[in-house]
C-alpha cells in the first residue's frame, strides 16, 4: 500500500482517481492546485504524486519544479496527467516526471502506470 | 484606442471569428464587456465558447476557459478536437483551461472571484469564458450576493480590458440579464419533425445589432451562423444606378418581342409547367455571359454535370463558359438545408464573381427550405434591391400548372407570390393540347412601365435550343383549333381534324 497525492482542479477527476486507487489498496490525499499540493506535502510525504498539467494558482510544471528544488521532495516520483500531447507536456515539464498519462484515460492505464512507477522506485 | 468622430473613446470590438455572428453583433462583442450566452444543454454553448477562444488566440490574443460544472476537460477537448477550428498547439501557452468548481464549492464566491482575477492576470488573458454560471447562482447565498459577484466581475473585465463570456443554461428569472452588457440565446426549434438551431441577441449595450432569430448549424468546422437574409440586405450595399442597353436573353426572337431584351438590372420571372423549357431559356440567358458579364446558375434540382450536359445537347456554349470561369453552376439540395445558408451561398457567389447575369432555377426550392414561408416575400424583395444595385439582371423560374387554352395563373406558391410582386418582367410558358400533341407557347405577361405585346408565340426546342416563331399566327391557329376541338367534344361532334371530317 502506498500513499498517493492526487492534484487536480477538476473535481470529477480527483474523485474518480481517489476511488480507483483506494480500491487498489492505496491511501489517497488530494489537492486542487500546485500550491495546495505543497501544503499537503508538508503534512505527509507521499510515495507518489499524480498531478494535472493545467491548474489554477500553480500548474503542474510549476509544482514539479518546486518539488525538485526542495531536497525533502525531490526524489518523490511524479506522474503527470494531461489531455495535451505528450510532447507538449514533456517540453513544459522537462524531465521532472516519471510518466505521462494522457487524458481521458482508462482505469487499467491508471493502475498500470501507478504500479509501474511505484515498483520502479521501491 | 479607437475614438469616435468627437474624439471620445470609441467602442472597440472583439470579433468572434464567426462571420455571421460578427455581422449580427456589428463587428463582435464590446472589448472589456461581460456577456451571457445562454441555452439549454446541447444548444452549442461550449462549442461556441471554444470556437471564439480559438479564433481569439489565432488573432494574437490570450484566452482562459474556466469551467464551473463537474465537466471533464479531457472529454470536452476530445470532442472539440474533432472540429475544424481546433489547434492543439495553442494550448496551454495561449489558451488555458482550468476548473474552478471546487473553489466555488469549498470556498464560495469571493474565492472564485479572487481566482478569476488572479488567473486572468497570470495568463495575460484578454478573453475569458466562464462555463456554467448557474453553479455560481446556486452557490450564492442570496440573489444580492450573486448580483454583487457579476457586478464585481464586470468591473474587473472593464479595468483589465478582458472580454468575458458567461455560458449559462436558459434562465427563467434572468436576474443576471440586467447586469451584463449583452445576452445571446441559442435555441433549437422544431418545424414538424425537422429541427433548426436559432440564435437571438436579446441585448447589446451601447450598440445596434441585427434583431430577431438567426439560423445556425454545427458542422465539422464548428458553428456557422446565418443572419436573416432580409435583415442583412435590408439596405442594398450598392446604390441603384441603371445604365446601358437591354440585356439580351439569348434568344433573338424573344429579344425582339421584348424590345431588345431585359431592361438593365431587372428582375424577370419565368413561369411554366415542368419540362416546357424554363431551364433551357435560362441556359440561353447565361450563354450570353463573358468576361465582363459573368453569370451564375443557381438551381435546386439539377446538378452541375447535368446542366453542362443539357447545354451541350442544346448546342449552347455553357461548357466553355464554365471552363473559362465566366459562368458558375451552383446546386443546392432541398433535402435538408437552411434557408438563410442557401441565401448566403447565393449572395456570396454573386459578390465573389461580380455577377451580372443571375439565373435562379426553381423558386419552389426556397419554399421547401423555408420553415416560415411568409419570410420569402421579404427575402426576394431584398434580393431584388441588392441585385439591382449590383447591376445584375436576374431571371427566376417557377413551376405552374398551365395546360389548356384558358389563361390560368395559379399563384399559389408563396415564393412565386413573393417574386411576382417585385418582378419587372413576367414571362409565361404554357402547353396547348391539340389532338395528340402538346404545343409550347410563350408570352410576355408583364414589363413594368412599358407597352408590351403579350401575344402568345409558339416555340420549339431543337438541337440549337429554343426557336420561337416570328409571329403569333401559328399560335393562334393551334389555339383556335384547340378551342373548336373542345367545343365539338362538349357537343358530342367528335374530331375537328380536317382529315376525319
Amino acid at each position: 500500500m502506498a500513499l498517493i497525492l492526487v492534484v487536480d482542479d477538476e473535481f470529477s477527476v480527483a474523485e474518480v482517481l481517489q476511488s480507483v486507487l483506494a480500491d487498489s489498496g492505496h491511501e489517497v490525499i488530494t489537492a486542487v492546485n500546485g500550491r495546495q499540493a505543497l501544503e499537503r506535502l508538508g503534512e505527509r510525504r507521499p510515495d507518489l504524486v499524480l498531478l494535472d498539467f493545467m491548474m489554477p494558482i500553480m500548474d503542474g510544471p510549476a509544482l514539479l519544479r518546486a518539488m525538485k528544488r526542495d531536497p525533502a521532495y525531490h526524489d518523490i516520483p511524479a506522474v503527470i496527467m494531461s489531455s495535451l500531447p505528450k510532447r507538449v507536456v514533456a517540453q513544459a515539464a522537462g524531465g521532472l516526471f516519471s510518466a505521462i498519462l494522457r487524458k481521458p484515460f482508462k482505469l487499467a492505464a491508471v493502475i498500470e502506470t501507478v504500479e509501474t512507477v511505484l515498483n520502479r522506485h521501491n | 484606442m479607437q475614438t469616435d468622430k468627437s474624439g471620445r473613446p470609441g467602442l472597440e470590438r472583439v470579433p468572434t471569428g464567426l462571420p455571421g455572428l460578427d455581422t449580427i453583433l456589428r463587428g463582435g462583442f464590446l472589448r472589456g464587456g461581460i456577456f451571457i450566452v445562454e441555452g439549454s444543454p446541447g444548444a452549442g454553448k461550449t462549442i461556441l465558447g471554444n470556437q471564439i477562444c480559438f479564433h481569439h488566440v489565432a488573432a494574437g490574443g490570450r484566452a482562459l476557459y474556466v469551467t464551473l460544472l463537474a465537466e471533464n476537460h479531457a472529454r470536452m477537448l476530445l470532442h472539440i478536437g474533432q472540429l475544424g477550428f481546433f489547434e492543439e498547439e495553442v494550448i496551454p501557452h495561449r489558451l488555458y483551461y482550468i476548473s474552478a468548481f471546487r473553489v466555488l464549492e469549498e470556498e464560495g464566491l469571493a474565492a472564485l472571484l479572487h481566482l478569476l482575477r488572479r488567473e486572468v492576470q497570470a495568463r495575460s488573458a484578454n478573453f475569458l469564458i466562464l462555463d456554467g454560471i448557474s453553479a455560481i447562482e446556486e452557490a450564492a447565498p442570496s440573489t444580492r450576493e450573486f448580483k454583487k459577484f457579476i457586478h464585481e466581475l464586470q468591473a474587473h473585465a472593464a479595468i483589465t480590458d478582458c472580454t468575458m463570456l458567461l455560458l449559462a443554461g436558459t434562465s427563467q428569472t434572468a436576474t443576471e440579464h440586467t447586469l451584463v452588457d449583452g445576452v445571446v440565446e441559442l435555441q433549437s426549434k422544431l418545424y414538424g419533425r425537422r429541427a433548426e438551431r436559432v440564435l437571438q441577441v436579446h441585448k447589446l449595450r451601447g450598440s445596434g445589432y441585427l434583431r430577431g432569430e438567426h439560423s445556425f448549424r454545427i458542422t465539422s468546422d464548428g458553428i456557422e451562423v446565418y443572419p436573416r437574409t432580409e435583415a442583412v440586405l435590408a439596405h442594398p450595399s450598392v446604390a441603384d444606378k441603371i445604365t446601358g442597353p437591354p440585356a439580351s436573353i439569348g434568344v433573338a426572337q424573344l429579344d425582339r418581342i421584348m424590345g431588345g431584351g431585359f431592361p438593365q438590372h431587372s428582375t424577370a420571372l419565368l413561369i411554366g409547367p415542368p419540362g416546357i423549357g424554363k431551364t433551357t431559356l435560362g441556359l440561353h440567358f447565361l450563354s450570353e455571359c463573358n468576361r465582363d458579364s459573368p453569370g451564375v446558375f443557381f438551381g435546386f434540382y439539377e446538378t452541375p454535370a447535368t446542366i453542362r450536359d443539357k447545354a451541350n445537347v442544346l448546342g449552347l456554349p455553357l461548357g466553355p463558359l464554365i471552363d473559362e470561369g465566366h459562368v458558375e453552376v451552383i446546386w443546392q439540395s432541398t433535402a435538408e438545408g437552411l434557408l438563410d445558408a442557401t441565401c448566403d451561398q447565393l449572395v456570396a457567389a454573386v459578390k465573389r464573381r461580380g455577377v451580372r447575369r443571375l439565373f435562379i432555377d426553381g423558386l419552389q426550392g426556397f419554399d421547401k427550405l423555408a420553415p416560415e414561408r411568409d419570410r420569402l416575400g421579404h427575402i426576394f424583395s431584398a434580393f431584388s434591391s441588392e441585385f439591382r444595385g449590383r447591376g445584375i439582371s436576374t431571371l427566376y423560374t417557377s413551376e405552374a400548372e398551365l395546360i389548356g387554352p384558358v389563361m390560368g395563373m395559379p399563384f399559389s406558391g408563396l415564393a412565386l407570390q413573393g417574386v411576382s410582386c417585385i418582378a419587372e418582367i413576367i414571362l409565361l410558358m404554357r402547353y396547348v393540347e391539340l389532338r395528340s400533341q402538346l404545343h409550347r407557347m410563350i408570352s410576355v405577361l408583364k414589363v413594368r412601365d412599358a407597352e408590351i405585346n403579350s401575344a402568345l408565340h409558339k416555340f420549339t426546342i431543337t438541337g440549337k435550343g429554343i426557336v420561337i416563331e416570328p409571329d403569333w399566327a401559328s399560335a393562334e391557329e393551334i389555339l383556335g383549333e384547340a378551342t373548336l376541338q373542345r367545343r365539338a367534344a362538349r357537343l358530342g361532334h367528335g374530331s375537328t381534324h380536317p382529315a376525319r371530317q
